[in-house]
């Protein structure tokens, strides 16, 4: 549906580098990034406001590239509503229709339509100024699917908003983009947020697309350092390769792991919640890491226990549950095996 | 539902604040210096204390001690009142059925007619050129952009006999322009009526260029980019949406080109002295039957201005809309 091939824009202060991208009809990308990533320039380059240096943008069956924004039929939704101040609520939805040469019957029965999907059929005759910021972004979503875009950008829309009427609204753009088949492409720096949209995420760094994936996908494989800090991997090592008789291992102190990255750069990921602690090692085996207890930290659902482990540069934290810790009487100081078998994740700088 | 959320946003209330101290240090501290001036050394004692009074009970802004509140309020009263004094006193000394008279005057109806047509089209002529540039400037950055900031401000700081002459010399019979413009259009704009209009645009226009582009600044061009998504054209999405956003800079520049011009004499006089706008007749009654004479002429273009002015600042106000 949204096809983006290698596309660059370089400004004085900032740049958009090589990003390639398909988003399939129907699909609902999130886009993901710390502040200053470019994810809204990214937006605004599919939008059509800003132009690229290089690549070309696909819409459909319809290459885009250099088309102005009215020409490409994508629907945009900002942070801050963007509401047309001059206008009353009934006019800004009907704002799209004026273009679409139809007549008045039909461009009323739309705006009851979208105000009543909406919700917000009780505001036609008020002016922005006097809303809430919940019902400024309903009609401000109600606006861009008047004119029936296949395509909707919303950028951080639920940022602004308060937790409460962020996740009524959140639910109900799910809903909207099922109802009507939106191809959606969602930008937002909040994590919860990327989750819950049970789309794919593409991670942007600097301009770049750095990693892009389901949201287990980046949590549980993350590609790149950058992508597992960013969805908070906490257990993470500087890994060198080391080629034995059994072939190309990647080792990060005493622990050994098999991969098919290869180069400079590779980093083991350990995920805390994987890592089995068993109180008394029997022998030593494979993965079975030997330290001692430097801090308990109960997080309400689960304990955080810090090892250190001889040999691994940062201390290892292991996600376990508060019956673990009450059955093996783990404190300060006790010596415990950690089994991380099945927690070892190997990705690139 | 979260009530909050679920709640209208009201806006705050404007702080009017009523009257306060501020208000009285402002109003009467100037009637105490001129009540001292002439002589009325009582009065000005009474008005004195009675205005502290009040400013100390009344004091409801804690934002400034007493007494720089006060010392600042009196420059400020001062201030004011040099500028009200004068027109008041025009006002209401002058015999009113001497300004009818004047106002009944061909002479004073031709030239007042002349002065607001003129100045009403270069209020035109630099809206349509100016709003382009305002635009240019409030949404480009190019090398030389301040350079051009400076050029438009360049008429508000030359003197405008200047301004006439070196308009002249571009204008004028033998100008650079001035020549080809008699030769193939028969066009001669010095002592003529398109002279004054060109002498009101050249000191109008910085006006006019300066509102818009503040006025543009001020409307986010994502505003555009919304407009442009919902499938507006550029132009389409600049007078269904900037244009409307920014109508009251507009308006206020309009209104700013519009006093300037005709409240323009220098340039004017210099490059068409014929035919005669308000401000060359009251020079040249001035120069001939000396400033008592003028006195009902003065009284009525002042009240001509101030009608304007007050006129075109409450359509500007009118509807205040919250944005």
């Amino acid at each position: 549906m949204i096809k983006l091939d290698g596309i660059s824009r370089v400004w004085p202060e900032f740049a958009i580098r090589d990003v390639t991208l398909e988003v399939i009809e129907g699909q609902y990308l999130v886009i993901v990034g710390p502040t200053g990533a470019g994810k809204t320039l990214l937006l605004e380059l599919l939008l059509g406001v800003h132009q690229p240096d290089a690549g070309r943008i696909f819409v459909g069956e319809r290459e885009v590239t250099g088309l102005p924004p009215e020409k490409r039929g994508i629907g945009m939704v900002y942070q801050d509503y963007l509401l047309f101040p001059h206008l009353d609520v009934a006019r800004n939805l009907a704002f799209g229709l004026r273009y679409q040469q139809c007549d008045r019957g039909h461009v009323q029965r739309r705006v009851i339509e979208i105000s009543e999907l909406l919700g917000i059929k009780h505001l036609l005759h008020r002016y922005p100024y006097t809303l809430s910021g919940g019902e400024k972004q309903r009609v401000a979503i109600g606006r861009a699917l008047a004119t029936e875009p296949r395509v909707l950008l919303l950028d951080e829309p639920l940022s602004a908003l308060d937790r409460g009427t962020a996740a009524r609204l959140r639910a109900e753009i799910k809903s909207l983009h099922t109802s009507k088949k939106l191809t959606i492409l969602h930008v937002t720096h909040d994590l919860s947020e990327a989750r819950q949209m049970d789309g794919p995420i593409a991670l942007i760094k600097e301009g770049r697309l750095d990693a892009l994936g389901t949201a287990d996908d980046l949590l549980r494989r993350p590609p790149t350092v950058f992508a597992a800090t960013f969805f908070g991997a906490v257990n993470l090592y500087k890994a060198d390769v080391a080629v034995t008789a059994g072939g190309r291992r990647v080792v990060a102190g005493p622990i050994v792991a098999e991969s098919v990255l290869a180069g400079d750069g590779l980093h083991l990921m350990i995920h805390p919640d994987e890592v089995a602690l068993v109180a008394e090692v029997a022998a030593e085996r494979p993965h079975h890491l030997r330290g001692d207890v430097t801090a308990l930290t109960d997080e309400g659902n689960y304990v955080a226990v810090q090892l250190r482990v001889i040999g691994l540069p940062a201390p290892l934290t292991a996600y376990v549950s508060r019956h673990l810790v009450r059955t093996n009487k783990l404190q300060l100081g006790s010596v415990v095996a950690a089994d991380v078998s099945r927690a070892i994740h190997v990705l690139k700088e | 539902m979260n009530a909050v959320a679920a709640q209208p946003v009201t806006r705050e209330p404007a702080k009017t604040g009523g009257v306060s101290a501020v208000s009285w240090l402002l109003i009467f501290i100037p009637f105490v210096v001129v009540f001292l001036l002439i002589g009325r050394y009582l009065i000005a004692g009474v008005v004195l204390a009675v205005t502290i009074l009040w400013a100390v009970k009344d004091r409801k802004s804690k934002r400034l001690p007493l007494a720089p509140l006060a010392v600042f309020s009196v420059c400020g009263g001062l201030l004011i009142f040099f500028i009200i004094l004068p027109i008041l006193n025009l006002l209401f000394t002058t015999d009113p059925s001497r300004v009818v008279s004047t106002a009944l005057d061909p002479a004073v109806q031709s030239a007042l007619a002349i002065t607001l047509s003129a100045a009403l089209i270069a209020t035109c002529i630099s809206l349509l050129f100016g709003i382009p540039l305002g635009y240019v400037l409030a949404r480009e950055q190019f090398a030389g952009k301040s350079a051009v900031e400076g050029i438009i401000d360049m008429p508000v700081v030359i003197p405008h006999t200047i301004a006439g002459i070196a308009l002249l010399f571009i204008f004028g019979r033998g100008g650079i322009l001035g020549a080809p413009l008699k030769t193939h259009f028969n066009v001669l704009l010095s002592d003529s009526y398109w002279g004054i209009v060109l002498a009101m645009l050249f000191v109008g226009l910085p006006f006019v260029v300066n509102h818009c582009r503040d006025g543009f600044l001020k409307v986010d061009p994502r505003m555009e980019y919304v407009a442009r998504s919902l499938g507006a054209s550029w132009l389409q999405a600049f007078f269904h949406v900037t244009i409307p956003l920014t109508r009251r800079a507009l308006l206020s520049g309009a209104i700013m080109t519009w006093a300037r011009a005709i409240s323009e004499f220098g340039s004017v006089a210099i490059i068409a002295y014929y035919p005669k706008t308000i401000n060359t007749l009251l020079f040249e009654w001035y120069n001939f039957f000396g400033y008592t004479y003028t006195k009902p002429l003065s009284t009525l273009l002042l009240l001509v201005a101030l009608a304007i002015f007050i006129s075109l600042r409450a359509i500007a106000t009118f509807k205040r809309a919250e944005y």
